[in-house]
């Protein structure tokens, strides 16, 4: 609050973007090291991958918190579009995610569904849900 | 809810911008306030109030509800 008080929104709306770019690239980077690494670079390694896998936490950790702060900098209107996108996203996410997951029970798929799609479908529901909103209070 | 900050900024020769600065919100907050598209928290229009040297009912109605 102290810090709220202290700087204005333009301030923290810098800051705390950067803070959020940072932890999310460094997390995005670890994720696709682990997804490459063990076959690619350490040749399944069991150490080095536990030990990307606790990198890759700590930076997930970091970047929840960056995003957090984020939110919390941002003025009234703003965190309602955000609330409201993440309702949108959550709702589509759990809607889709449900029925995807009994596409391939059902033989109606025939891979195996894989999580990262449902991760692509909330961020996707959840930018265009932030774009239309933001449009209404043009 | 109505309102008057439209008025009482252009009284002041104030930008939606200035406004947005001196209550510490984004320039798209003070334009959704003045179509009336959004109301404002109570420490928003506390803020509101106090920038304008008002009182609340002097720049927000809720006659309508």
């Amino acid at each position: 609050m102290n810090d709220m008080a202290s700087t204005t929104l333009a301030q923290r709306y810098k800051a705390s973007k950067k803070s959020l770019f940072v932890w999310t690239l460094g997390w995005l980077l670890s994720l696709a090291l682990f997804a490459f690494g063990p076959k690619f670079i350490w040749d399944f390694n069991v150490t080095i991958s536990l030990c990307i896998i606790a990198v890759n936490v700590v930076f997930g950790y970091l970047m929840i918190i960056a995003n957090k702060k984020y939110l919390d900098g941002l003025d009234e209107l703003q965190r309602q579009l955000h609330l409201n996108a993440m309702a949108i996203s959550l709702g589509v996410s759990m809607v889709f995610g449900a029925i995807y997951g009994l596409l391939e029970p059902a033989r109606l798929l025939e891979s195996t569904p894989s999580p990262s799609n449902i991760l692509f479908l909330m961020g996707i529901s959840y930018f265009i849900s932030l774009v239309v909103n933001s449009r209404k209070y043009q | 809810m109505k309102n008057r900050l439209k008025v009482l900024r252009a009284e002041r020769n104030w930008t939606q911008s200035d406004l947005a600065k001196a209550l510490d919100v984004s320039r798209q907050t003070i334009n959704a306030i003045e179509t009336g598209k959004f109301d404002p928290s109570l420490p928003l229009a506390f803020r509101a109030a106090k920038v304008f040297g008002l009182t609340i009912e002097q720049i927000f109605d809720d006659s309508e509800h």
